[in-house]
């Protein structure tokens, strides 16, 4: 090797060290990671028993303490309108004697969610406790949430919301999909979900939330002593949605 | 003065002249200021929080420059891990979101957005969050 080839080897190796370490730098040095290691939520499975027997025929006060919990956008309008809780009735159309069930239908927070499986920024997916969330930071309003769904639980933001009623609580803007996100904000700080607040002030106390994997909860006798059944079992999403008496 | 111009031939002069285009705004922007009467601000650019506070979430100057990444933390633990107790200094742990800045910076438009405004910044949190 000659005097010219070292200083030419030398310098290329010299170069690509410190540029190495430089982009070493530039991707350390980014101080927000986050890993929520220490977070409550783990090993938790959130789920919800809701008692169809006990529920009232007419009675809209899940639906209406929904809204104005998570700053629903509600336009007036069938095309536009978000629901995070829908009631629907349930008939025998062969059958007239059966009587008529109100059903309530929501998120059922599947335990392989089908809409974050499709979602292509994970802005939808599963946190540690199952409950199957929206990241509205990084949603994009594809929309292939909304298709995916098989129990037509989740909806698109045309519109904001106008009336801001819950003001600790972020309403969305036009361009977001959403689904009901079992009140964690508020089952984090100790609270249970609106709608459950709900229906115990009318002293119908149809749903339960709570932690399937502990067996002293309300919601694990709940399970354990009545026959549930679960929506669509057949498409293997797992819901964790249990009704009673369906 | 023209005359003694007329001695250098057309070059230099056409040099001549744009040294002077150039030196005569520098010239004024020096002097002007000297002249200029110190007006005194009447309003402050960023409304001090209550002084009944202290200090920030964390120190000012950490704040000024990381405010954001600050933010992106708290937003990634709550809203990826359910996670609303952060450590944000001293090893504490503190519940602390969007919410709690304006309990102390209560005006965004006299602080926030002055300072947005002024590096051209729109960050589009407000259609969401609430902050008057
Ligand atoms: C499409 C609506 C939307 C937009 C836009 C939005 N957020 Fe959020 N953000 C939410 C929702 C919903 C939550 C969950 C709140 C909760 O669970 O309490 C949240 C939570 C947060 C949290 C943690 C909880 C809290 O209250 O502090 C932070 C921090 C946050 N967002 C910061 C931001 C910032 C910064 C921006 C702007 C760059 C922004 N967000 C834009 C909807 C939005
Ligand atoms: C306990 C009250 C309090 C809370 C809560 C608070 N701040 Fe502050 N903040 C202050 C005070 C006091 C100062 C001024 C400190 C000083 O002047 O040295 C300050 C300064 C700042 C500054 C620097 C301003 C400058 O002079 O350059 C920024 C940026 C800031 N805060 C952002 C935030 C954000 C974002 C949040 C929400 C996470 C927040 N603050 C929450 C009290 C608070
Ligand atoms: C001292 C001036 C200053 C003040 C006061 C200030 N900011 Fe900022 N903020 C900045 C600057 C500069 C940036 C741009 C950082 C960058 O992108 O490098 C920024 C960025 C941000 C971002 C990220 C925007 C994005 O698009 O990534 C958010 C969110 C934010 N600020 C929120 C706040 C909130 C909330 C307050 C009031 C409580 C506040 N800021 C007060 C100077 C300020």
């Amino acid at each position: 090797m000659n005097r010219r080839e070292f200083l030419e080897a030398g310098g290329g190796i010299l170069f690509a060290g410190v540029s190495c370490a430089y982009a070493g730098h530039l991707l350390t040095s980014y101080a927000t990671k986050t890993t929520g290691e220490d977070s409550p939520a783990f090993g938790k499975k959130m789920g919800m028993v809701i008692d169809v027997n006990k529920c009232r025929k007419g009675c809209t006060e899940c639906l209406k303490a929904c809204k104005a919990e998570n700053n629903i956008a509600q336009p007036g309008d069938s095309r536009w309108d978000v629901h995070w809780i829908r009631k629907v009735t349930l008939k025998d159309k062969n059958n007239t004697n059966v009587p008529e069930k109100p059903v309530v239908l929501l998120c059922n927070h599947c335990d392989k969610p089908p809409c974050a499986q499709v979602c292509p920024v994970q802005a939808t997916f599963k946190r540690p406790d199952g409950i199957v969330i929206v990241d509205y930071h990084r949603c994009i309003g594809c929309r292939y949430c909304v298709i995916a769904c098989p129990y037509n639980a989740r909806y698109f933001n045309f519109k904001e919301a106008e009336v801001w009623s819950n003001k600790g609580y972020p309403r969305r803007t036009h361009g977001v999909a959403e689904a009901c996100n079992l009140c964690a904000h508020r089952l984090e700080i100790g609270d249970v979900p609106a709608c459950v607040v709900a229906c115990q002030n009318i002293g119908a106390g149809a749903i339960t939330v709570g932690d399937m994997n502990d067996p002293e909860s309300d919601i694990s006798k709940l399970i354990a002593n009545n026959s549930t059944k679960r929506i669509r079992m057949d498409l293997g999403t797992e819901p964790k949605v249990h009704y009673i008496g369906l | 003065m023209f005359k003694k111009l007329q001695q250098y031939d057309k070059g230099t002069r056409y040099v001549a002249l744009v040294v002077l285009v150039i030196l005569i705004p520098l010239a004024y922007s020096i002097v002007k200021p000297i002249f200029a009467h110190n007006d005194p601000i009447t309003e402050v650019f960023l409304e001090k929080p209550d002084p009944s506070h202290t200090s920030c979430v964390r120190d000012t100057t950490y704040m000024r420059l990381h405010h954001w990444e600050l933010l992106t933390k708290i937003r990634e633990e709550v809203v990826r891990y359910g996670n609303r107790t952060i450590e944000i200094r001293d090893g504490k742990k503190e519940a602390i979101g969007l919410n709690d800045c304006r309990n102390c910076h209560t005006s965004r438009e006299r602080f926030c957005d002055r300072c947005h405004n002024a590096v051209n910044l729109y960050p589009e949190c407000w259609g969401c969050h609430y902050y008057p």
